[in-house]
């Protein structure tokens, strides 16, 4: 066994870590002589073979700490492993699970919710240090249920009276994004679905802030968002080879998982960025829906915060003049909207007018209410009224009632009423 | 006489105008009153009173003789309070042997009522006002001592209309609890009544529903019972009494004692949508916005103890009151916090 150390008898180096009876002994392995035994009295030749132990692996502490904290301590550091976390962040993760295991009601808890307290600590640490980790992950590594890590992970941000910062939503995208394998040709992606990492990030990035400013990303789960951004990134990047793909095919050949509501948010993005077309002349004359606008993505992110104010206000009428500034600057891809251009700037002195800009709000909202709540009829109800004997027998059975149901009850063999 | 008391419709006039436009006019006795009876706390800006004031001080020289240092340095509010009471019987006699204040002597009972129930900010001002108004009027009764009086007359309303915000939340569920004090034989009860569920596998209460109040009781073999789903405190004061009815035409000795409402819940929309990440940042000791578990914000109110959920389309849900008062301040304290964060 390394770490320098002789047998005093037969002076081997070969001494093994042995236990008799729970005392962990030095053992030689070559003469049987027991070199040191435990670690609460030593002589000093005894001290003179011990090697150094990390206080967490030696016996010290283990005496003090109860086993299913060390086990949760193990689990924790295991967790921060697996993550490939700097060794800053283990060190506070385990500081975190020490802190909450000197809650009775934590000491008392289940396993289940032990074993969850493992991923909170781990996912406030990540979270302090802006490292972006969400609970998704967190619960999949743990093979744990959302619903369990939620409640534990509230009630120990409040117990622990942590201060969490929220989830840093460029960060997210980077790491997320890098998870999609789209940057190397392979058996399953073929050569003109493959794009440089750079420039997806970028333009993906560019679209969750263009969502945050419209009202997308507010109250909804940040990970759908960044799904449908880095969709449409990748489709317009190159939008004659990859407009066929759908969502979901291309989750299935980046080898990533299509989150639930990412459709819908997809569907939002879009709106948003026809809205934004709108205002652009050259490309109102081509009458865009959902599809072809994607090719125009990468026009509409270079001019996004000008598009944004003017296709969003409340109500005010387009402006004629920024709408001729906006025309001269740039041009579309190569697909002939030099002459579009030039031809709606002819037409548009002729009093074509673009549709009143949409309020920006978030979608619920825009859309119409489920169901109109009426205010409720104002009651005159004291609480000290008389309540009539004839009220409370409409809720009593009668004896033959009773007798019939007990009836039923035996007949079905249920002693529970219905 | 005459010139003083058209002076005093035009000031009267005036003040009415000025009404919603100035704050609490504290400093109405400012430039009159010495300095030590102001009190240093109740420090408003000087407002268009201040201008009407140095009318009153050119034309009404024994106003600013007037000697009031029988106030004492630090006023508390039941000295306030005392001083206002004492101060509006005084003048109710003087009103009586004064014919030539009688016009004001409905201006002036309503200030003090305003007075009176306004807030401590208001009795601040009127504390210092109302001392004065007896000193000034018991010593002349010629003397147009109404000139103080109307200077106080149209008083600003009790919440300027800037800071209230106009809505009300609406109570959606309240629970209370109340202990019928005997032992109940749960089986007995879901056997006779019509309107009982009882799982004992499942749960060991018998849930019971009334239809008016529209609500449901769990009904424990203790004695124990829990009314929730009434929309105000008698309604569930009420409902709790009909299931006390029942339980007692059934047989058993039931009571009505310590009927305790535990939890009021209300909601309301204040109509703007709000961005949540900002407001998660400015009031972190607060908040807790996680919008992968929950899509609201959950801020839990120190003062009063309230628990509100806040969502990006300007709905509030507030939990957690025991009294009515405690949602409609909680919610009164979150409006120009929430509309600080109205536009993007």
């Amino acid at each position: 066994m390394p770490g320098g150390g002789r047998c005093p008898d037969c002076g081997s180096t070969e001494l093994v870590e042995d236990s008799h009876y729970s005392q962990s002994q030095l053992v030689c392995s070559d003469c049987g002589c027991v070199v040191t035994e435990g670690v609460l009295t030593t002589t000093f030749s005894d001290e003179g073979n011990l090697r150094e132990v990390t206080y967490s692996r030696s016996t010290g502490e283990n005496e003090q700490v109860s086993r299913s904290q060390q086990r949760g301590l193990r689990r924790v550091r295991d967790l921060c492993r697996v993550l490939q976390l700097p060794a800053t962040f283990e060190d506070t993760a385990v500081a975190y699970y020490q802190q909450a295991h000197r809650h009775a009601g934590i000491r008392a808890a289940r396993l289940q919710k032990k074993e969850v307290l493992v991923g909170c600590c781990v996912l406030v640490t990540c979270r302090q240090h802006n490292w972006p980790l969400t609970m998704g992950t967190v619960c999949t590594l743990l093979y744990a249920d959302l619903d369990v890590f939620a409640g534990t992970y509230m009630q120990i941000v409040k117990l622990l009276g942590l201060d969490v910062p929220s989830l840093c939503l460029a960060d997210l995208v980077k790491t997320y994004c890098s998870s999609f394998k789209l940057f190397q040709a392979s058996p399953s992606v073929p050569a003109k679905y493959v794009e440089d990492k750079e420039k997806l990030l970028s333009r993906t990035l560019q679209l969750v802030e263009l969502a945050d400013e419209t009202w997308l990303v507010t109250g909804r789960h940040p990970l759908p968002v960044i799904t449908a951004a880095t969709f449409l990134a990748w489709q317009s990047l190159q939008p004659s080879a990859r407009l066929t793909c759908s969502l979901a095919r291309f989750c299935k050949l980046a080898d990533v998982d299509l989150p639930c509501p990412a459709p819908s948010r997809l569907q939002e993005l879009l709106a948003v960025l026809l809205r934004m077309a709108e205002q652009l002349a050259w490309l109102q004359v081509l009458g865009l829906d959902r599809r072809s606008v994607v090719k125009h993505i990468g026009d509409l992110l270079q001019h996004r915060r000008t598009l944004v104010r003017k296709a969003f206000r409340d109500g005010t009428a387009e402006q004629e003049a920024g709408e001729k500034e906006l025309q001269g600057r740039g041009q579309g891809p190569g697909q002939g909207n030099e002459e579009v251009a030039a031809s709606s700037s002819l037409r548009l002195p002729e009093g074509k007018r673009p549709a009143s800009p949409a309020l920006l709000l978030p979608p619920c909202m825009l859309k119409p209410p489920k169901r109109i709540c009426p205010p409720p009829p104002i009651s005159t109800v004291t609480g000290d009224e008389d309540i009539s004997d004839s009220e409370i027998e409409q809720y009593l059975r009668t004896p033959q009632e009773v007798r019939d149901f007990q009836k039923a009850q035996a007949a079905t063999g249920l002693s529970n009423p219905p | 006489m005459e010139e003083e008391q058209t002076y005093l419709e035009l000031y009267l006039d005036q003040c009415v105008a000025q009404d919603a436009l100035a704050p609490p006019g504290s400093p109405l006795l400012s430039p009159v009153v010495p300095d030590e009876v102001y009190i240093p706390n109740s420090a408003h800006p000087e407002t268009v009173f201040n201008s009407h004031l140095e009318e009153v001080k050119e034309t009404s020289g024994p106003f600013s003789s007037v000697d009031l240092s029988f106030l004492p340095d630090e006023l508390t509010q039941e000295n306030k309070d005392q001083n206002i009471i004492r101060s509006k019987h005084e003048i109710e006699e003087n009103c009586k042997t004064q014919s030539q204040q009688s016009r004001l002597s409905l201006p002036r009972e309503q200030d003090i009522g305003l007075g009176l129930i306004s807030n401590s900010s208001f009795s601040n001002s009127h504390s210092h006002l109302y001392p004065g108004d007896a000193d000034s009027v018991q010593p002349s009764l010629e003397k147009p001592d109404s000139m103080p009086l109307a200077s106080i007359a149209p008083m600003t309303p009790m919440t300027p209309v800037s800071e209230c915000s106009g809505i009300v939340p609406q109570l959606q569920n309240i629970v209370s609890t109340v202990n019928l004090a005997c032992k109940l034989d749960l089986k007995k009860i879901a056997l006779h009544a019509k309107n009982a569920e009882y799982n004992p596998k499942r749960f060991a209460a018998v849930i019971m529903r009334i239809r008016e109040p529209r609500t449901t009781a769990l009904i424990f073999s203790s004695g124990k019972m829990v009314c929730t789903g009434a929309k105000s405190e008698e309604q569930s004061r009420l409902a709790a009494r009909k299931y006390a009815r029942v339980v007692q035409k059934l047989g058993f000795p039931a009571r009505f004692l310590d009927f305790k409402i535990q939890n009021m819940v209300g909601s309301c929309d204040v109509r703007f949508a709000i961005r949540l990440e900002g407001l998660v940042l400015t009031h972190q000791q607060f908040s807790s916005y996680e919008p992968e578990l929950f899509p609201g914000l959950i801020y839990r109110m120190v003062k009063p103890r309230v628990v509100l959920l806040i969502f990006v389309s300007g709905k509030v849900v507030l939990t957690g009151a025991k009294e009515r008062s405690e949602i409609y301040e909680a919610f009164e304290n979150i409006y120009p916090i929430l509309k600080g964060f109205k536009k993007a």
